[in-house]
Parts: structure tokens; C-alpha cells; sequence
């Protein structure tokens, strides 16, 4: 099975190094001809210089032109196939490795999200850019491949050919120069692993003192700190100047190695010359040949480059393995943005967070998610914007399951913001307008406004083209960036805030949902993760998550009732019934049928949406909870026990329905 | 800040003089260098010689012992040559090390000026690039340079007139690529930019999917990083492209005094040039001088533009203080004075705080408080001198703030508190350097209320793991040491964020009552407020000053921050940006424990008053929590 699952990822892997190399086919096929072309001159000349040089001696002056002008031809040749060999080799990598990366980029972003759950985004980026580029140098190692096996073999057979016994003098010194080689690997781990031990212990302490650059700016203290934190710093320098000593040992065994086999090929060379067997010329090449010959070692390496590239090609076949995700063919009817979640189940990590969960967030309203569980909630707002699809269940926008979808519709009609959004577009000003297409003139700065960013975002060098990664933001800033750009699609019937204000104060965290509430326009569902007592507080109703399920449905003055809701808080000690700041209002608070102080709840029947919600409502006892400044829910959100997707039952308010 | 001596000239950072520089400190390393490098030289020398020796007064005459004599001779120079080789690491190690200590330091001081993260992976990668390819160009140029001179030696001995030959086109090819070298520089650094744009535009990517999926993006993310990796490719081209002029360069050097000297052996071999002497000859050619032209050109071109590239962004100095001028501190000037103060951080940006006029007396207790980000910890930083104002002035206690003498006058804690691995003791007395008796530095742990915590480390002695510190922890050692600091002001950035509001405000008690002690507290919680003399609400850059009833009043920013003004009120003046234990709670003790009833908070009237009013009232109900 593990066999098979590796042949399978090396066959990718070879699909993509053939796919690759034809890509820059045409230069690849010119590269190969030139460097065989190359090494067939490289191993012409020492036997034409040789002869050429005997013809000289033998003052043979007409024939030993001849042999001059061939001799200066095969010394031009290799400079231009050098030339050009050079230009192809690195043009060929560098047009694979390119088309390599546009590749399996574009195919990460077709995958999405999902990709980072399969793998760690560190991980992808080293496939990106370190693998992608030890691929692109395939096909030029593939077309030299030929060529550099063929020097040292021909080099060997060239000595034989000048004179048997040169070879046989070779071959005998060789396996010397291969265990000299082989020494050096062995001898330098151990002081590599002292030297990164002490340089982790500087960075270590750079680190420390990093934490604390503040204290130590105001105090005058840097030169102080600095000492302490160069203290491993004459460790380091010991510890390198004993690799240097290893390695110049073994850097001192292969360079004598080489000149050595080179003189033992000489001497017997210069016996067969006094023995009158071979001429001047024929010495002179043959010490030429050694040389040539003496390069066998660095086959090993070169066939390595080429094994560490199909490597590296499986990990990028591996990324191409996982499938895109696929969009459906149908538009968003018109709606009010009515989201409903139906039998859905997420697992996360082998473990399930949300187990066969119903859940109705009525068009226009906001509906907080809490529960102890981070993957439960987050999972849920995964699955409510389709970031993620259900492992089992269906999540549907205006009765429309959400895989329907073109992803135009699904992105345009849906906006999110997170907790740590990441900040993509180049400028402040692209990342607020990130999105399918550049925003309308002004889109951005009102955004900015609505999201209580617009004051920070001027304070920026550059205000607006500030670029991200320069601009020094907090956390909460940061989060105002990631809400200005959800409100910058104007077009949203829901918007998911995935714990997206936990990082703002109360007061601009309350400035802020309250212009989201009351912006103009068609109201926008809200579907809100929180993990703070106000933000739940603001809500028309809070759904609470517990094991996979929701526990129950309510306002957050109600559920505070029931034991165990405000453990599922970051904040438990503070859940109180109600903050104390004024509630946001809505601008169509007069439209709620039974005014703002009635609470309406919805009847569900046989699984249908609320569509006539309020026609079976009945008045609820006014309950002192949240005092005058509770939120009025206008609609209730419905929650379905999990006894199954078709056949709900109403959760009891002010109760908890056992998930 | 700067491990140098205060009084050396700043310097432009220019790699080329400074490396000089770097080399003629240490020129006795380099005349080591340069010696074992002579004797790695006798192999090339003898490769040719002892070939020509070989053939001439050997195996041509029919004598192959002494022809085996001369070629063992050159074994015996191979082995001296490879000895050599072994030694000329050494020798290069004496320049790249002492070269990575420097950098270290000055990423290290510079690290330090500008908290820049970055500088680890500066001080662990960037540095050994640094240091490797240093000791790579060492090793190729010195190669090079004694290759040559050995072959040309021995050319020399076989027949001088060789040089005339050899010389005129090696020098010429050389030149050649001399000139090439700059521009082939300069397209090697746009292409590791380019190669580095690509990484990181990569790296945004791949840990945003989830921001371009939910935004709809993918099209443009993909074609602007296309366009990135497109243009990397351009300038892989344009490298390429210049590799030709390098080949040229190499054959001119090369391969052309193979050809003259071809071309020549008729009239050589005339003119009593033996034939062992033609054949060392271009042994000495092919052999030594061509791979050794190889490497240097190849070795030139790819790890100087390295050099230079990572060497820049390395030596790039922080600026160093303005100079020392000691004012002594003003009799009768305010502990802390704001003259006029605008600060922006850019020209173009709207300014984070504008005309601010603030004095502070001594002795007196001022809390800030605002929306996170509205530039609270930005007008800290203006007291501390760590920022300088466009306009306007910021002294402590008559002395301007960016003076040296200042920095003995204040104290900032910032909200991350600084910890390091040392004992518990060291960290406690890092702000003194005069010996701090155990008694005081406990007494003072006792006030700040930090006695539990060292007890629980194991006292003063004892060793202190940063790592294993809460974030509350860490934040009470920082106040301990603030407390034991000889400072007269104290300020205060949310320095007791990670403690809970009870142990918060028995610290800023402990600060406010140091003797003749002016405190600023940078306020998180409503409690600061409330307990404060005087209050300053930054809203924008308009700010208000007043006292807390003042306050309650006139603004209405204000009103929110403190949560209605009730006791109740869980608006939490102030959130950093990381996750809060306590981010909403009520400070349960400000709010009954102050003087008047809970709902409305009676001032403390003038702000002299604090230190004597404020402590007591709030004293009882504190030590019961």
C-alpha cells in the first residue's frame, strides 16, 4: 500500500519533470546537443594537441598547420558551446521553475483553504519556492546527463587508447580517490551540530531581549544588553574555526588525490616514452586524459541532483494531487439572506466538531456563536461561507445549498473577517479592497471609516499606500483592516465574524457593530463567533455550541440563566447579563412587527425556512434581564435539535435542549 | 545602544572601504594566508617544471630514473601543496570569523535600536551567507592569484619569451572581465530581489488562502504573484544573458595563449625552446591557468553579488544618539513637560498627536486613557525619549527628553515586559548600578505586591527561565525592578495589564507613593482612572485633561471608556492587542473601594493630593482580595 501510494506520487512526480522539460523542450534539446558537443571537443583535444605537438617537434611545419588551425578550432568550439551552454542552462531552469510555479500556485488557489489543512503553509511555501526551483533544473540536468557521464568514461578510455597500461594505472589509484572522498562527510557533523547549538543560543537570547526592546530603549541599557547577549559569541568563533580546521583536512586529502593519480598516469606514461612506445604528444595528453577521467567522481553527484529532483517533483506532484474545489452552475435568487445549516457535521483532525448540527439564522439578523470549542465554532464559520464543505449535511443561502453556487455568487453575496486576517493586496489600501475585482472610487475609505479604521490608516507614512508589510499594526488594528474589508462589499447578504473583533476595545468594538447594524442599505444577515460576553450580548440571539451541537437558542440575557453557558466565554468571570454600553439599534427597528420590546419567536414546521415567522408568534413574558438596554431581537432564530434534519423540534426558550 | 565608542565619527556604510579597512586590521592574517598559500602554489609550479625536467633530462634522453626523480619531486610538491591547502583554510577562517563577529554585533546593536524582528533570522541566516561566501571569494581570488603567479614562475624558467605570449592575452581577458564585473553584479542583486519577492509573496499566500477564498480573489492574487515569478524569470534571463560576456571573457584569458603558443612552437622550438619546455607549457595552459580563470570568474560573479547583496542589508547601521550634552536636571521645572508636541510618522501621515501642552508636577499621578491605537503608547515614548516630536518639546524635570541625562530621570514599563535568563536578583536590580542590599530589593517586591511571586521562584538567588513565566509574572518583575529604579518618574503602558485589576491597583498604589515620585499611567482598565489625580483622554488628536468627575461630565468619550460611570461598568478603558484573561471585567475594586459612593467617584482634587489621599481609602478592601 505505502509502496504503491510512493510509485504513484514518484509517477507524478516524472509526469511533471516530463511536463516541465517540455515546456522549454526546444532549449533543453539544443542544450543537450551543445553539451554533447562540448564534451566530444574536450575529449578531441588533448589527443589533437598531442599530435599537433609532435608535428611540431618532428618540424613537420605544413602538415603541423593543419594541425594548428584544428587544434585552435577545438579550443573556440567548447568556449562557444560554453557560452551557449551557460545562456541555456540558466534560461531552461529558470523558465521550468516559473512554469512550475504557476502551476501548482494556481492549483493551490483553486483548492483553497483546504489546502493549507492538508498542508502546513510553511510547507507549501518550501514546496513553492525551494522544491519548484530544484525541479526547474531537471530537464538541464537531463540533458546534460549524457555529457557528464560521457567525459570521465571517455577520458578513461581515451588513456586505454593512447596506451593500455595508462588505464590500468589509473584504475588501480582510483578506489584511493573514492575512500578520501568518502572522509569528509563523516568528520564535520559533529562540530556543525556544537556550532548551531550556540548560534540557537544567541538567537535565543536575541530573542529575549527583542521581547523586551521597549524596556530597554527607554533604560539606555542596549550596549549592556548587547554584552549579555553576545556572551555564547566567542564560543561560536571557537566552534568555527574547528570547522574550518576539519574541513581544510579533508579539503587537503582531494586536492592531493587528483595530482597524485595524474603523476602515477605521468610516470608510467614517461616509462613507455623512454621505452620509445609513445611520443611526447601522447604524454601530454595523457596527463590531460587523467584529469578528464579524474572527474568520475563528480558523476555520483550530478546523478544525485538528478534523484533529489524527482524528489522534490513527487512533493509538487503531491500538491497537484488534491483535488479543486468545484463550484455549481447556479445564481442566488432574490432573498432576504436567510442562511440554514441542515444535519451538518465538520471533522477536524480526525475528531468531530460538529456532529450533525440544524441551525436557521433568519434573513437580516445577527446571530452570535458561542462554545468552548474554538474548532466547533470556527468550523461552523468555515462552513457558512463555504471555506470549507460539509462532511456530511447541507449548508443553504436563501434555499440555495452553498455548492450550487458560481463562485462569483457565492463570493459576492458572502463577506468574512477574522480574527487575524491576512493582510494580501500590497497597500492598506489593497487589502481593504481585496476581492475579484478593484472597488469602486471611495468604497475603500468608507469602509475604512465604518470599521473605525480610517483614523489609524491616516496616522500610516503613507496613509492609504502605506504598504502592509511595512505599516507597524496591532492586532486590533490589524482586525480593523480585516472588518473595513468585509464592508467593502456592499453586495453581501451575509457576513460571517469569525471572532473578529476580539482583539478591539469595548467602545470601538460597540462603534463598530453599531454602523454595521445601521448602515444603509438592505439588512445584512450576521453570523458572529464570539468568544467575549459583549459581543454575544449585542446579538439578536446567541446559538450555543456544545459538543458538536447546538446546547441552545436564545438571547444572551437568557441563556446566562441556564449553568454551564458562561464557562464557554474567554471571559467567564465577566458574563454578566448585559453590557452597559447602549445597545446598537437598527435603523428598521419600527418594522418589527410587535415593536421592539415584544419577543416574537418563529415556528418551524416540517424543516421549511421562517418564511411566515410571527404568524403563529406568541408573546413572550417580558423577562428582566438585560434592563433597558438589552438588544430587541426582532426575529428569532430557530435551532434544531439533532434528532434529526427532517423531523426539528423547537428549542424551549430560556431552556437547554440536550444536544 | 552601539557596542562602539561614543566619540567615533558616524560612517557611511560602504562595503568596499570598510572591507579594506577589515583586511588592514588584519593584515598579519593575511601574511599567513599568503604564506601557505605559496607553499599550496608549489604544486602548480611543479606540474609544468617537473613535466618538462621530466621529459628533457629523462625519458627524451632515454633516462627514466631521473625522469621518475623529477616526477617525484612533484609528488613531494603535491604533498607540500595539499598541506598548504589544509592550512589556507585555517587562514581563511581567521578573516571569515572574525568577520561574522562583527556582523553579529552590529545586527545585534541594531536589533536592539529598532526591535526589529527580522534580526534573527539576520543573526542565523543571513550572517552565515555573509561569512560563507566571504571565505568563498577569499579562497577563489587567492587561488587564482597564486595559480597564476606560480604558472607564470615556472613559464618564466622554462623560457621567458613564453611570456610574451601568455601575458598580453591574460591580462586582456582579465580586463575584459573587470569591466563585465559590476553590471553582472548588478543583474545577480536584481535577481536574488526578485528571487526574494517571489518567496515572500509566495509565503502571503499560502498562509492567507482562507482571506483570498473568502474575499473571491484568487484571479488577482494569482496574476500579481505570476507577475512576480514572471519576473524573476526575466531576470534569470537577463543573468544568463551576461554569463556570455564571461565566457568571452575566459577565452580571451584561456584559451587564447593556447592557440599563439601553438602557432609559435616552430619559431620557439628554433630558438632553443626544448620540446619538455613547449610541453610544460601547456601543461601550465591547460592545466592550471584555465580552471583557475574558471573558478575565479564563476566564483566572482555568483558570491561577490551575494557578498554585496546580504552585506548591505547587514551593515546598515543605527543612527547613534545625539551627542552626549549633560544638562544637569532644573531645580523647580515640572517633573514632566510638554511644550507644543506634534508627532507624525511620516510627512504625509495625519499627526498621532498634535500641540499637546502637558506639565506634569512633581509628585503628581496622571492617567491616559483612550481608544487602543488613538496613540497612548506613541505620547510614552515621546516622554521616554525613544521618539522625537516634529514640533514642540518634551522634557523631564528641565532636561530634554532625547538627552542623555533624562534616561536616569524616567522609567517606562511597557506592557511587555521585559525578562531575561539571568537570577531573579539580576533581573530585579538590571536599573541600578549601585549594589542593591537584599532588604530593599524584597521591600519593594512587597510593595508592588510581587512578594508571593518570588517566593514562589525560590527568592533572589535563584535562576530565572524566562519561558516559564505567565505573562503576569513577567509583568511583575518589570514593576519590582521599575520600583527599586533610582527614576524619579514613572511611566507606566499598560504595564499591569496581565494582573488582575486587585493586584493591578495595589502596584499603582506602591508607584504613586514612592517618595517625591511623578507616575503616568498608560490606563487599561476604568480603575486606573479613577484612581489617578488627573486624567488625560486622547480622543484623535484632540485631547482633554481633567480630573475623573471633570472628565465624567465634559466628555463624552470618556463616559464610554468608564462604562456609564458605574460601578458596573465593564468597558475596559484599553485592549492591547493580544488576548485578555480579564479583557471585559469590572475592576472590583476601584469602584467601592474609592471614597464616595460607587456610582459617582469623588475626585481628588488638586493632583498633589493624590499620594496621601489615594492610598488610604483603598487599602482595606485591597488586602482582603
Amino acid at each position: 500500500m505505502a509502496a504503491r501510494h510512493r510509485r504513484s506520487r514518484l509517477g507524478g512526480g516524472d509526469r511533471l519533470v516530463a511536463d516541465a522539460t517540455r515546456h522549454v523542450g526546444a532549449r533543453t534539446l539544443v542544450l543537450g546537443l551543445t553539451s554533447v558537443a562540448g564534451t566530444g571537443a574536450a575529449l578531441l583535444l588533448p589527443a589533437v594537441l598531442g599530435h599537433t605537438v609532435d608535428l611540431l617537434l618532428a618540424r613537420q611545419s605544413g602538415e603541423a598547420s593543419r594541425w594548428v588551425v584544428l587544434c585552435a578550432l577545438l579550443l573556440c568550439a567548447p568556449a562557444v558551446f560554453d557560452a551557449l551552454d551557460g545562456l541555456l542552462t540558466g534560461t531552461t531552469a529558470a523558465g521550468a521553475t516559473a512554469w512550475l510555479r504557476n502551476r501548482v500556485l494556481g492549483h493551490v488557489l483553486a483548492v483553497g483553504p483546504r489546502a493549507t489543512a492538508r498542508f502546513a503553509p510553511g510547507d507549501l511555501v518550501t514546496r513553492l519556492v525551494g522544491n519548484a526551483a530544484y525541479v526547474g533544473t531537471a530537464p538541464g540536468s537531463l540533458a546534460s546527463a549524457v555529457a557528464s557521464v560521457a567525459a570521465p568514461l571517455g577520458g578513461i578510455a581515451a588513456l586505454g587508447l593512447v596506451d593500455p597500461w595508462l588505464a590500468v594505472a589509473f584504475l588501480a589509484g582510483a578506489p584511493a580517490l573514492f575512500l578520501l572522498l568518502r572522509a569528509f562527510t563523516r568528520a564535520s557533523t559533529d562540530c556543525l551540530i556544537a556550532y548551531q547549538r550556540l548560534q540557537g543560543d544567541l538567537a535565543g537570547r536575541l530573542v529575549e531581549a527583542l521581547d523586551g526592546v521597549r524596556t530597554i530603549a527607554a533604560a539606555g541599557t542596549g550596549r549592556r544588553e548587547a554584552d549579555r547577549i553576545l556572551q555564547p559569541l566567542p564560543g561560536l568563533s571557537r566552534e568555527g574555526h574547528r570547522m574550518w580546521r576539519v574541513q581544510g583536512r579533508s579539503a587537503a586529502q582531494t586536492a592531493a588525490v587528483v595530482p597524485l593519480l595524474q603523476i602515477v598516469v605521468l610516470a608510467v606514461a614517461g616509462l613507455r616514452l623512454a621505452q620509445g612506445a609513445l611520443s611526447v604528444g601522447d604524454v601530454l595528453a595523457a596527463s590531460r586524459y587523467a584529469v578528464l577521467a579524474a572527474g568520475i567522481g563528480a558523476i555520483v553527484g550530478r546523478l544525485n541532483a538528478l534523484v533529489h529532483a524527482r524528489t522534490a517533483a513527487g512533493r509538487l506532484a503531491e500538491i497537484l494531487a488534491e483535488p479543486p474545489a468545484r463550484y455549481g452552475p447556479r445564481e442566488l435568487p432574490a432573498g432576504d439572506g436567510t442562511l440554514r445549516l441542515r444535519g451538518v457535521t465538520a471533522i477536524r483532525g480526525g475528531r468531530t466538531v460538529l456532529d450533525g448540527l440544524d441551525l436557521v439564522v433568519p434573513g437580516g439578523t445577527t446571530v452570535a456563536v458561542v462554545g468552548r470549542s474554538d474548532a466547533g465554532t470556527s468550523a461552523l464559520a468555515e462552513l457558512a461561507g463555504r471555506l470549507a464543505d460539509p462532511d456530511a449535511g447541507v449548508v443553504e443561502l436563501d434555499g440555495v445549498p452553498l455548492r450550487d453556487l458560481t463562485r462569483t455568487a457565492l463570493r459576492s453575496h458572502i463577506a468574512y473577517a477574522f480574527a487575524r486576517p491576512a493582510l494580501l493586496g500590497g497597500t492598506i489600501a489593497g487589502t481593504i479592497g481585496l476581492g475579484p475585482h478593484p472597488p469602486a472610487p471611495g468604497t475603500v475609505t468608507a469602509a475604512a471609516r465604518a470599521a473605525c479604521a480610517d483614523t489609524f490608516v491616516r496616522r500610516l507614512p503613507e496613509r492609504y499606500d502605506t504598504p502592509c508589510a511595512t505599516a507597524p499594526l496591532s492586532g486590533g488594528e490589524a482586525q480593523r483592516l480585516g472588518l473595513a474589508r468585509a464592508f467593502a462589499r456592499p453586495g453581501s447578504r451575509l457576513i460571517v465574524l469569525d471572532d473578529a473583533t476580539s482583539s478591539l476595545d469595548a467602545v470601538t468594538e460597540h462603534r463598530i457593530t453599531h454602523t454595521l447594524l445601521t448602515a444603509a442599505g438592505p439588512a445584512r444577515t450576521c453570523l458572529v463567533v464570539a468568544h467575549r460576553t459583549t459581543t454575544a450580548a449585542r446579538a439578536d440571539q446567541v446559538a450555543w455550541l456544545e459538543d458538536g451541537r447546538i446546547r441552545a437558542v436564545g438571547t444572551h440575557a437568557h441563556l446566562c440563566e441556564l449553568p454551564g453557558y458562561c464557562a464557554a466565554f474567554a471571559d467567564p468571570e465577566g458574563a454578566g447579563p448585559g453590557p452597559s454600553l447602549p445597545p446598537p439599534r437598527r435603523a428598521t427597528e419600527a418594522d418589527t412587527p410587535g415593536g421592539p420590546h415584544r419577543r416574537q419567536r418563529a415556528s418551524r414546521d416540517g424543516g421549511e425556512p421562517p418564511t411566515a415567522w410571527g404568524a403563529e408568534g406568541r408573546q413572550e413574558p417580558e423577562v428582566s434581564g438585560p434592563g433597558p438596554f438589552s438588544p430587541p431581537p426582532r426575529r428569532a432564530t430557530t435551532a434544531h435539535a439533532p434528532g434529526g434534519p427532517h423531523r426539528p423540534h423547537q428549542v424551549p426558550r430560556g431552556e437547554g435542549a440536550e444536544g | 545602544m552601539d557596542p562602539k565608542p561614543q566619540g567615533e565619527a558616524p560612517s557611511s556604510p560602504s562595503p568596499a572601504r570598510e572591507g579594506v579597512r577589515f583586511l588592514w586590521r588584519r593584515r598579519r592574517a593575511v601574511a599567513v594566508l599568503a604564506g601557505w598559500s605559496v607553499a599550496e602554489a608549489a604544486y602548480t609550479f611543479a606540474t609544468g617544471y617537473a613535466l618538462a625536467r621530466a621529459l628533457d633530462a629523462g625519458f627524451l634522453a632515454g633516462k627514466p630514473v631521473p625522469g621518475l626523480a623529477w616526477l617525484a619531486g612533484a609528488a613531494v610538491a603535491v604533498l607540500v601543496g595539499a598541506y598548504g591547502t589544509g592550512r589556507t583554510y585555517r587562514g581563511t577562517a581567521a578573516l571569515a570569523e572574525p568577520l561574522r563577529d562583527a556582523l553579529v554585533r552590529r545586527v545585534v546593536a541594531r536589533a536592539l535600536h529598532d526591535g526589529d524582528r527580522a534580526a534573527v533570522s539576520r543573526l542565523t541566516h543571513q550572517v552565515e551567507i555573509a561569512r560563507d561566501t566571504f571565505a568563498g571569494l577569499v579562497m577563489v581570488a587567492r587561488t587564482f592569484v597564486f595559480t597564476a603567479v606560480g604558472a607564470l614562475v615556472g613559464l618564466c624558467l622554462l623560457a621567458p619569451v613564453l611570456l610574451v605570449l601568455v601575458l598580453p592575452p591574460l591580462l586582456a581577458g582579465l580586463a575584459l572581465f573587470a569591466v563585465t564585473l559590476r553590471p553582472l553584479v548588478g543583474r545577480q542583486e536584481a535577481f536574488l530581489d526578485a528571487d526574494e519577492a517571489v518567496a515572500k509573496s509566495l509565503g502571503d499566500v499560502c498562509a492567507g488562502l482562507r482571506d483570498v477564498a473568502a474575499a473571491g480573489a484568487e484571479d488577482p492574487v494569482h496574476a500579481d504573484t505570476a507577475a512576480l515569478v514572471d519576473a524573476e524569470r526575466d531576470a534569470a534571463y537577463a543573468l544568463a544573458r551576461w554569463s556570455v560576456v564571461r565566457v568571452a571573457a575566459l577565452a580571451v584569458a584561456g584559451r587564447l595563449p593556447v592557440v599563439l603558443l601553438l602557432v609559435a612552437a616552430p619559431r620557439l622550438l628554433d630558438h632553443g625552446v626544448s620540446a619538455g619546455a613547449l610541453a610544460g607549457a601547456l601543461a601550465y595552459l591547460t592545466q592550471s591557468l584555465l580552471p583557475g580563470l574558471q573558478n575565479l570568474m564563476h566564483g566572482l560573479g555568483a558570491n561577490g553579488s551575494r557578498l554585496a547583496v546580504v552585506l548591505r542589508r547587514l551593515m546598515a547601521e543605527p543612527p547613534r544618539p545625539a551627542p552626549g550634552l549633560q544638562h544637569a536636571a532644573v531645580p523647580g521645572a515640572p517633573a514632566v513637560a510638554l511644550r507644543g508636541v506634534t508627532f507624525a510618522h511620516g510627512p504625509h501621515a495625519d499627526p498621532v498627536v498634535d500641540r499637546l501642552h502637558l506639565a506634569l508636577p512633581h509628585g503628581s499621578h496622571l492617567a491616559v486613557v483612550g481608544l487602543s491605537g488613538i496613540g497612548k503608547s506613541t505620547l510614552a515614548a515621546l516622554v521616554a525619549g525613544m521618539l522625537e516630536p516634529q514640533q514642540g518639546e518634551v522634557s523631564v524635570c528641565g532636561i530634554p527628553a532625547r538627552d542623555q541625562g533624562a534616561r536616569a530621570l524616567r522609567v517606562l514599563i511597557p506592557q511587555e515586559a521585559y525578562v531575561f535568563s539571568g537570577t531573579v536578583g539580576e533581573n530585579l536590580r538590571h536599573l541600578r548600578t549601585d549594589p542593591v542590599p537584599d532588604r530593599e530589593v524584597l521591600a519593594a517586591a512587597e510593595a508592588v505586591g510581587a512578594g508571593e511571586l518570588l517566593d514562589r521562584l525560590g527568592g533572589l538567588a535563584a535562576p530565572l527561565v524566562p519561558a516559564e513565566l505567565s505573562a503576569g509574572e513577567r509583568q511583575q518583575i518589570a514593576l519590582v525592578r521599575a520600583y527599586l529604579s533610582p527614576a524619579p518618574v514613572v511611566l507606566l503602558d499598560e504595564a499591569a495589564c496581565h494582573l488582575d485589576p486587585a493586584a493591578e491597583a495595589r502596584a499603582e498604589r506602591a508607584f504613586a507613593a514612592r517618595p517625591g515620585g511623578t507616575l503616568v499611567v498608560i490606563a487599561h482598565r476604568a480603575g486606573s482612572a479613577r484612581r489617578a489625580g488627573r486624567v488625560l483622554v486622547m480622543d484623535g488628536a484632540r485631547t482633554t485633561v481633567g480630573t475623573h468627575t471633570e472628565l465624567l461630565q465634559r466628555s463624552a468619550l470618556y463616559r464610554d471608556l468608564m462604562g456609564d460611570g458605574g460601578p458596573r461598568g465593564d468597558a475596559a478603558v484599553s485592549q492591547p492587542s493580544r488576548p485578555l484573561r480579564y479583557a471585559d471585567r469590572v475592576d472590583p475594586v476601584a469602584g467601592p473601594g474609592l471614597p464616595g459612593d460607587g456610582g459617582h467617584v469623588i475626585a481628588y482634587g488638586s493632583v498633589r493630593q493624590v499620594q496621601t489621599a489615594g492610598d488610604l481609602p483603598d487599602g482595606g478592601p485591597l488586602r482582603g482580595k
